[in-house]
């Protein structure tokens, strides 16, 4: 090289740094950044004077040797201090110095045109933010293209250099008044040049793209910028599954990663352009605007991601297992040389990068409101709001007096009420108030007023999940339950879970919630059973504390949830029965799928110990469920259509078991019935004794007792006590929009149909019903039932008349059918939803004395009475009766004896043919 | 070189992939496979709906190993799959003509 051109660089290098790219960006923790700032100045300035200090007749062989020497450094550097964003730097460093050096070399030649060339560093490089082995983004920006064409030449030796040296350099060649054109079919390069910086040739042409050009095409494309930022994030994060707690995360690329910093810088950048017309006067990476933690989380995370470079020695952001143990042995972004246990290490990563990607979301939320959804509600949510204590504002939830959260408890669950009902998101500004209200959450204690209610809304809510994480990350979830805190962000290292624990319990919550808008055959199937369960906020509830257990310190971890849930009880008010169906489904959530996997499930002989296990179709369709979102919520691959269709096998030979034996399995006091006995006495009153109790559940079957709780199996047997001096025993309560009716009184003919003929002409539907005896003949009915027209919630004193009805008809002194006589149209409306034929089958192979019929038929008002009047008048006698409804359809099953029994082949035929006259 | 193919059982597959690991078989490829040889499917009701399960959920395991160890890998499937039921399932043989490894481009058993 000529001396005249070793001067030059020489003055390029001082304006260089002068001009500020040289200095390290602007860092918010300033006491501590000054020290490192200067160190990685003198870092960098090491690596410059090596190059000119460097014979310049043949660039090429010595600035490899340059390059491949000062990158060794680097790393060393990072061995001993695990800064990460220092090796960005002093890479960006040292690559300007090789780049310039050979535009020098390359472009010389071309000495006319070099005045019309200027190189450009885009992208990472333009940030000075360059990983050990990320690519390096140039342009070479011509002044028309007519040089553009000219210097082809220089320009691929040039980058053939860079390649020799082993850099992965991805080039670009513009001419300026290209590069004032919006490129919306390359909104990539649009972004990187938001980040463009002066590198060598004609600093002119670069300042009238930085100056004039870029600010200007910003200010025009504001919004299509920002809508290709949205895009291009939301297809990124959608790739990862729209969550930050991925086990192995990628650094770069997951949400939470650094592309979701750069996000954040790229949307205030476009803000700034836009307002100032200008860059502006502190150039650099980071934006003031940025908080404090999240320059936090780029530290730490770029510190990861230099590692994982370095290790793997190519551009690499995948943080593996093996590699989580490696920075957590170095105490890499926390303290270096200070080891500490993977898991808690992944910890700090996963609060890091829930950081950027809240900052990245909101940003980008609030540059770019979700149109067609926003437009669609707005006059919904008007209304919706009008009144309320919250409000909507860009499509964000906030609060309209703030002070009110931190004041009422209640309030704050309502807000998330609010949240999983409608699908919203909170404000940024209300988030912050959240937190706040959750730090004086902890002084008030975890006492809360109405807590189960309010729980209760968000579980059972279409956006339950969103809410639950939104409560999570903002701090309630722990505040209200210190229980969970367990699994907050806990990592379980093997090769199937692919997120973290609190994240898996979320992911269950929305695998059951996404089923409403599932379309493969066997996904509808999951859904009906979802919507057949009569408490499906217990299966969320415990879904939500399932794997509480594995952050504590139980050999067991179902051991650890239950104890758990066990402490969180007592603070919602559950009632014994909701309890216990809670415990039931932790203690029991892998016995499903560990007989799914490990036993045979055509065999009998599994079906019916699973049965016995499980007990009741209700808990049933709960543990299915479950089974189906805990497998799903593993990975996204986790639940194949093989696992689905087993499962669903599964689950309809144990169903058909369970109601298909009801008759065969029967409580003998003296065997299983003891501990029945013992578990219920102690709820009884006093003068009852242990043989009368025995007395009373002999022969009932095995399924009435573990449909009901001892509590109700105590109240049934206190009023079959009092069947000695009444003819029948009642008991009708409210649950929400469902009436349950019991009846206890000694068996008679035409009972069952004597019962729902009353209901009916009351015009109440029944929905579910149970008919079941005991030895002595006493039977227990249960009946469930709403009230379409309202009459027992608006006339209290209804509820009696209604019982006095049915006990008249029971003892015969009122007629059936004048009561009947008042209700028209009970064979209900003309055209049905959904057309269901009448099938009926019979089985005499399921139970060693009666016979079982199933009918299937279109529901309707009656439809039970008239049933089981056939059956009253043909003569049979009703063993079992198990009632169900699946929305338009009755599926119900009798067992039947006639004349002490079982009905014969041609029985069969007859019953059928009037049942399907009548129906 | 030899390729066995073993369709069992779900519920042998735990005990089959032990018993394998045992003597020292490396590698298997596993599929979660559906159908049906002599053993039929059958008709099941699930309220009052009839429906047919014909085919039946089966695992697949195909392992690629030397000729010398297939009669011990073979009797070890055998023994560990085995309930003496309909549906235990089927072990087919066949010949592979080469293997190759694809990182160093090893062939033959080194491969394997």
């Amino acid at each position: 090289m000529k001396p005249s051109a070793f001067a030059t660089k020489n003055a390029e290098i001082k304006r260089s740094n002068k001009k500020s790219p040289a200095a390290p960006p602007q860092r918010i923790a300033a006491g501590q950044a000054n020290a490192a700032r200067h160190q990685r100045t003198q870092s960098a300035q090491r690596a410059a004077e090596a190059i000119i200090s460097m014979s310049l007749s043949s660039p090429g062989q010595q600035l490899r040797e340059t390059y491949t020497a000062e990158s060794a450094k680097i790393q060393q550097h990072f061995d001993a201090t695990g800064d990460g964003r220092a090796v960005t730097e002093q890479r960006a460093a040292l690559v300007d110095r090789i780049a310039i050096e050979l535009f020098r070399h390359h472009f010389a030649q071309e000495s006319n045109q070099a005045a019309k060339i200027a190189l450009v560093a885009l992208g990472g490089y333009g940030r000075r933010e360059l990983f050990p082995y990320s690519d390096i983004d140039l342009l070479f920006l011509a002044a028309d293209t007519a040089t553009e064409v000219n210097l082809k030449s220089a320009t691929r030796d040039f980058c053939q250099a860079l390649w020799d040296m082993r850099m992965r350099v991805s080039p670009s060649a513009r001419a300026l008044p290209e590069c004032a054109k919006f490129k919306s079919e390359n909104p990539e390069f649009n972004i990187s040049l938001l980040d463009c910086r002066y590198l060598a040739g004609d600093e002119n042409l670069f300042n009238e793209l930085h100056q004039q050009i870029l600010p200007a095409l910003v200010s025009r494309n504001r919004a299509s910028l920002r809508e290709n930022l949205a895009e291009l994030t939301r297809q990124r994060h959608a790739k990862y599954g729209e969550t930050v707690f991925h086990l192995e995360p990628n650094l770069k690329n997951s949400p939470g990663g650094l592309r979701d910093f750069h996000t954040a810088c790229w949307l205030e950048r476009i803000s700034e352009l836009t307002g100032e017309k200008q860059f502006p006067a502190h150039p650099g990476r980071t934006s003031p605007k940025l908080n404090p933690e999240a320059e936090q989380a780029f530290d730490f995370i770029a510190a990861a991601r230099c590692l994982v470079h370095f290790r793997q020695g190519r551009d690499d952001n995948a943080l593996t297992y093996e590699l989580q143990s490696v920075a957590a042995e170095l105490g890499l972004g926390v303290q270096l040389d200070k080891s500490m246990p993977p898991a808690d290490w992944m910890r700090r990563y996963f609060r890091h990068a829930r950081v950027i990607f809240t900052l990245a979301t909101q940003l980008l939320d609030a540059a770019v409101p979700e149109k067609s959804s926003l437009a669609d509600r707005v006059g919904e949510w008007k209304a919706r709001f009008s009144n309320s204590p919250f409000a909507i504002s860009s499509g964000r939830l906030v609060v309209r007096e703030p002070a009110t959260i931190t004041k009422d408890p209640e309030q704050l669950l309502s807000l998330f009420e609010v949240m999983a009902r409608d699908g919203l998101k909170l404000s940024r500004e209300t988030e912050q108030e959240v937190e706040s209200a959750a730090a004086a959450l902890a002084t008030a204690g975890p006492q809360i007023p109405n807590l189960w209610p309010h729980l209760q809304q968000i579980l059972i809510a279409p956006y339950a999940a969103d809410a639950l994480r939104s409560m999570h990350a903002q701090g309630v979830l722990v505040r209200l339950f210190p229980e969970f805190a367990a699994i907050d962000s806990l990592v379980i290292r093997d090769f199937y879970h692919h997120y973290t624990v609190d994240a898996h319990s979320f992911i269950t919550i929305e695998n059951l919630k996404d089923l409403r808008s599932k379309t493969t055959e066997w996904e509808r199937k999951f859904a009906d059973i979802l919507s057949e369960l009569e408490q499906p906020q217990l299966l969320f509830l415990a879904l939500l504390f399932h794997d509480v257990g594995k952050g504590m310190p139980h050999d067991d971890h179902i051991e650890g949830s239950l104890h758990a849930v066990d402490e969180v009880f007592p603070r919602l008010g559950l009632n014994p029965t909701e309890t216990e169906s809670v415990r039931y489904l932790i203690a029991n959530h892998l016995e499903m799928s560990a007989n799914l996997l490990r036993r045979d499930i055509f065999d009998p002989q599994t079906i019916r110990n699973f049965a016995e296990k499980v007990g009741t179709p209700e808990r049933l369709k709960m543990l299915c469920l479950f089974t189906y979102a805990d497998i799903r919520a593993v990975n996204p691959e986790a639940l194949t259509p093989w696992k689905a269709e087993s499962l669903w096998q599964l689950y309809v030979s144990t169903e058909n078991y369970l109601n298909r034996n009801v008759d065969e399995e029967r409580v003998h006091a003296n065997q299983d019935g003891r501990e029945w006995v013992e578990r219920i006495i102690p709820l009884v009153s006093t003068d009852a004794n242990r043989h009368e109790l025995r007395e009373f559940l002999e022969g009932l079957p095995r399924r009435y007792l573990l449909a009901h709780s001892p509590q109700e199996v105590a109240r049934h047997f206190e009023m079959s006590r009092r069947l000695e001096s009444s003819a029948v025993e009642l008991h009708l309560e409210s649950q929400g929009h469902i009436y349950e009716l019991t009846v206890l009184t000694a068996d008679r003919p035409q009972l069952f149909a004597g019962i729902s003929g009353t209901i009916a002409a009351w015009g109440m539907n029944i929905w579910k019903a149970e008919a079941f005896a005991n030895a002595s003949g006493i039977i227990v009915d249960t009946f469930h039932f709403t009230d379409p027209f309202r009459t027992l919630e608006l006339n209290p004193s209804e509820m009696d008349r209604f019982k006095t009805s049915i006990t008249d008809v029971l003892c015969g002194t009122v007629s059936l059918e004048s009561l009947m006589r008042g209700r028209k149209n009970l064979r209900g409306p003309a055209i049905a939803k959904v057309p269901v034929s009448t099938q009926i089958r019979f089985d005499d192979f399921c139970s060693s004395h009666s016979t079982l019929m199933e009918i299937a038929t279109q529901d309707h008002p009656g439809l039970l009475y008239q049933i089981t009047s056939v059956l009253a008048q043909y003569g049979c006698n009703l063993e079992v009766a198990l009632i169900d409804t699946e929305g338009q359809r009755a599926i119900d099953v009798f067992y039947l004896t006639l004349d002490g029994a079982k009905l014969g082949a041609n029985h069969q035929r007859k019953l059928r043919d009037l049942l399907l006259a009548q129906l | 070189m030899t390729k066995i193919e073993a369709v069992i059982q779900p519920s042998r597959f735990e005990s089959v992939k032990e018993a394998l690991i045992e003597i020292g078989i490396q590698g298997m490829t596993v599929f979660e496979v559906r159908g049906h040889g002599r053993q039929k499917g059958h008709t099941e009701t699930y309220r009052g709906r009839e429906y047919e399960v014909d085919l039946l959920p089966k695992i697949k395991i195909e392992i690629i190993l030397a000729d010398k160890l297939v009669d011990l890998t073979v009797q070890t499937i055998l023994k560990a799959a085995k309930t003496g039921k309909i549906g235990d399932g089927k072990i087919f043989l066949s010949k592979v003509d080469e293997a190759i490894r694809i990182r160093n481009e090893e062939r033959g058993d080194q491969a394997l």
